[in-house]
């Protein structure tokens, strides 16, 4: 059995709802409110977060690689990738719309791909819980923003069916970034971060000196 | 005092800390002394006001549904999106699993919200509670982290700015209905009290 945070709900035996956040004994089984399934801690949370944010890892190499958008014009069919497409707006001279998509789809992807396995890191050594917490409700927050590049080539497609002089089609690489962003938000969503104070709170050394 | 609280405890749901429920004033937070997340918040008249926006979410939500999102022209020819295009195109040039993704995040996600909280908090004017009441709360908790309506504005700005070298594009209503949306949205989900809604969920009559 694993030792839980001091002056936790769980060293108690009581879980927390979490449809109804009420918090009951865990030997109730269900949530008297709701009859949500009582669990003191997400079930399997860190083996599920590892194998969603591996695979999100391996797809984010086909979303980088693979066209996103395909454009056939009079002059020819031209493929973009995330990268072409951002340097296609540099040299636009539209540097804010560059930035966006750059932050959206290339920086944000990875750096919640470390965050999530730094905060599994947390789980099981227990350092720096507060900034750990912090940690994970940035990256609860911030992982949704990353489909804007989905979005965007939605809409080039509705917009651009002309059957005129161009038309738009979208590439391999959209599937596999909305890929990219789904698992990575599921990746945030089954961790845990209960996980990080239990671990921090089993080593006396750091209980005292979380701030 | 709320007549509603069933249980005086409450543990932080990121660091599990057990404390005591404060009795808060509207418009004040809780937040956990050890992890420092928000535990709670009061909003002010939560219940109206989550029934207003909610309300007004709903119509502006048809609007934008109903009337075109952008015009395009090029030449003589012109073309129109509707915001559901932006699925349904999609679907047509063959990524089914992706049109399906996209409705979900701009229509099906939002649509859940919308209508599950009016069926949710309307009756409870009247101290009522509808059937399945419960499984819809957990279905809006679980719509709201896959609404991505302001993410989808982000990405109509970006197309704008992409496509509006290459042709004239106009807004349609729709487009102004949809930020509308967004503003009655979030507000809406912002002066939600959870606390406040389950326990009037579980003191009304079904």
């Amino acid at each position: 059995m694993k030792g839980f945070a001091p002056y936790s709900a769980a060293a108690r035996g009581l879980a927390l709802c979490e449809t109804c956040r009420l918090v009951s004994p865990v030997r109730r089984g269900y949530c008297p409110r709701c009859y949500t399934r009582l669990h003191l801690r997400f079930k399997q949370s860190l083996q599920r977060t590892w194998a969603l944010t591996i695979a999100a890892t391996i797809l984010y190499f086909p979303s980088n690689l693979l066209p996103i958008l395909k454009v056939e014009s009079v002059t020819g069919e031209q493929s973009n990738t995330i990268i072409s497409g951002v340097i296609q707006f540099w040299q636009q001279g539209d540097y804010p719309v560059a930035i966006i998509i750059f932050t959206a789809s290339v920086m944000i992807p990875v750096l919640k791909i470390l965050a999530i396995v730094a905060l599994c890191l947390a789980a099981r050594t227990g350092r720096r819980p507060l900034a750990m917490t912090r940690l994970y409700r940035v990256t609860e927050f911030i992982g949704r923003w990353s489909m804007v590049d989905v979005f965007v080539v939605a809409i080039l497609v509705a917009v651009v069916q002309l059957g005129s002089t161009i038309s738009i089609h979208p590439g391999t690489a959209a599937l596999s970034f909305a890929g990219v962003v789904i698992l990575t938000m599921l990746a945030a969503t089954s961790f845990d971060p209960r996980l990080i104070w239990d671990a921090a709170g089993s080593d006396s050394r750091l209980t005292t000196n979380h701030g | 005092m709320h007549p509603f609280a069933t249980s005086h405890q409450l543990a932080c749901p990121e660091c599990d800390a057990l404390m005591e429920i404060a009795a808060l004033h509207e418009a004040q937070r809780a937040l956990c002394p050890r992890c420092l997340t928000t535990l709670q918040t009061y909003p002010r008249n939560s219940l109206n006001r989550t029934a207003a926006f909610a309300a007004a979410a709903a119509i502006l939500f048809l609007v934008a549904n109903w009337f075109p999102f952008m015009t395009l022209r090029a030449g003589f020819r012109e073309s129109q999106m509707m915001l559901w295009q932006s699925a349904s195109g999609l679907e047509t040039q063959g990524y089914p699993y992706l049109a399906a993704a996209v409705s979900l995040f701009i229509l099906l996600a939002p649509a859940l919200l919308i209508a599950g909280l009016l069926y949710l908090v309307l009756p409870l004017f009247w101290n009522r509670r509808l059937p399945g009441a419960i499984e819809i709360c957990r279905a809006v908790f679980w719509a709201r982290r896959w609404n991505m309506l302001e993410v989808f504005l982000l990405g109509a700005l970006v197309s704008l700015i992409k496509l509006g070298k290459l042709a004239t594009l106009s807004l349609g209503i729709s487009f102004w209905a949809f930020i509308a949306l967004i503003l009655c949205l979030t507000s809406a989900l912002g002066s939600i009290h959870p606390r406040e809604l389950w326990g009037r969920l579980e003191m009304a009559k079904q």
